[in-house]
């Protein structure tokens, strides 16, 4: 089953043209990573699937939600918004409420749902990715490590079909990486629809159903990660692929 | 020349009730600056266009013009279209002027508020109410409050302007005073002092609350 539907999107800032005639399908359940040079156009194709950036052109279709040009476009976007969410390389919590309040927040005020279940799926959601100790600190006494794993909680206490990763390492130390790597290796075993804009070769090779390698906000390839790494067709996707992996 | 202490103990009561009056005009302005000033900050940020300009339009009217102009053709001047009182037209004027400056300083409260912080609370679902209500406001209000309390200091000064609708408070009565005793020195030290006396109480204050939302943000 289909759950992200990309056809023909182009989207310019100004004259520059940032995607290019963007095609793409995910399924249901599918890990997909995408990589490429920075300035390709990764993170500006992951706002437009939730409507952050608006687009020239095209269409996107998300769980049968059309997002892009609808008379409908505010209503859909918020329904949308809640079959999808996001995770900013900048962690992007807010500083003013507690670890809990920033995960309870959505779901109590958007979906309406009793505090008190919330609360309490919060807690275990918290606990899952370790750190059931820190409900009651303020993100600014988090590590960037910590941080993240709380803007992941955040996002799965709205119970989204589809998570956006858009480079959640690429902000951390070095020796934080893994632990947010292996939050999201978890929710890739349960199931959960991924699209990863990632750095983390050993991520993707891993963990990834299909990867995709873009340029100039055009997909130049894809391939499942054992014959995307082995056996790439094209001379950018080699050199792309032999700087990366040798640095 | 003397220094004649005893007038000001004779009129210190009469002089009370101007405080109280300066007290209350600044109080009741200052509210309405701060509910006028959000709206205003809000329509300078917004999309709309004409919203915008009219935002862009108040604020640069009201700065570039002098307040006592302002008090004179509200009283006076949209005074003949509506009938309104010197109290009622001297707290809407105060009000307008202070809700331009502190309009300014919720929009830069605002501005100063990372977009990551707007991408977040949108990508979780959260409509443009809930954004300012719960995310953009708390935090907007904790950078602004003490430069918002800053220029009520200012109108508590600028409220000895609405003396020349013949509003009773303090300036205006210390005038009256002086017509009677012809004690002007005495009467305008002391009245200089009765306001740096209210200014500073305010600012010892405001740099109270400014280390209390510090321990705040930074815990």
């Amino acid at each position: 089953m289909l759950v992200v539907k990309v056809r023909n999107l182009n989207k310019s800032f100004g004259d520059l043209k940032v995607l290019d005639g963007f095609n793409l399908d995910v399924s249901k359940g599918e890990v997909l990573v995408i990589i490429g040079p920075s300035g390709s156009g990764k993170s500006t194709f992951l706002r437009c699937l939730n409507g952050l950036e608006i687009t020239n052109s095209g269409s996107i279709e998300i769980m049968g939600i059309q997002v892009t040009g609808s008379r409908n476009r505010k209503h859909n976007l918020l329904k949308l918004r809640q079959h999808i969410g996001m995770v900013f390389q900048q962690f992007n919590l807010y500083p003013h409420l507690t670890v809990l309040q920033n995960v309870t927040l959505s779901p109590h005020i958007v979906m309406k749902r009793p505090i008190e279940k919330i609360q309490k799926e919060a807690l275990s959601i918290l606990s899952r990715v370790g750190l059931g100790d820190k409900i009651d600190v303020y993100p600014d006494t988090l590590s960037g490590g910590e941080a993240q794993r709380v803007a992941i909680a955040r996002v799965m206490a709205m119970k989204p079909e589809i998570i956006m990763f858009d480079e959640p390492t690429s902000a951390l130390d070095p020796e934080m990486i893994s632990e947010v790597l292996n939050v999201m290796k978890k929710l890739a075993e349960e199931g959960t629809t991924m699209i990863c804009v990632t750095h983390e070769m050993n991520f993707a090779k891993e963990v990834a159903d299909r990867i995709i390698f873009i340029d100039d906000g055009k997909i130049v390839e894809e391939n499942v990660p054992k014959l995307f790494f082995s056996s790439s067709k094209k001379e950018r996707t080699k050199l792309f692929l032999s700087k990366i992996l040798n640095s | 020349m003397e220094f004649n202490f005893r007038e000001i103990i004779r009129y210190f009561p009469t002089l009370l009730l101007g405080i109280k009056m300066t007290l209350f005009i600044s109080l009741v302005s200052g509210v309405f600056a701060t509910i006028i000033g959000i709206f205003i900050a809000l329509m300078r940020i917004s999309k709309n266009k004409f919203l915008h300009y009219l935002a862009i339009l108040y604020i640069e009217f009201i700065r570039g013009t002098p307040l006592m102009v302002q008090l004179l053709f509200m009283y006076f001047g949209i005074g003949l279209l509506i009938n309104m009182s010197a109290m009622f037209a001297g707290i809407l004027g105060l009000s307008i002027f202070s809700a331009a400056y502190i309009a300014e300083i919720i929009r830069a409260g605002i501005e100063a508020i990372p977009k990551g912080q707007i991408d977040a609370a949108n990508s979780l679902a959260m409509n443009y109410f809930q954004i300012m209500r719960y995310i953009i406001m708390p935090q907007a209000i904790r950078i602004t409050l003490p430069p918002v309390c800053s220029q009520f200091i200012t109108l508590i000064k600028d409220s000895s302007l609405v003396s020349i609708l013949a509003i009773s408070e303090l300036t205006y009565i210390s005038r009256k005073i002086v017509t009677r005793n012809m004690c002007p020195f005495e009467i305008y030290a002391a009245v200089g002092f009765i306001y740096l006396f209210l200014t500073t109480t305010l600012s010892y204050f405001i740099r109270r609350l400014e280390r209390r939302l510090k321990r705040v943000v930074s815990s």
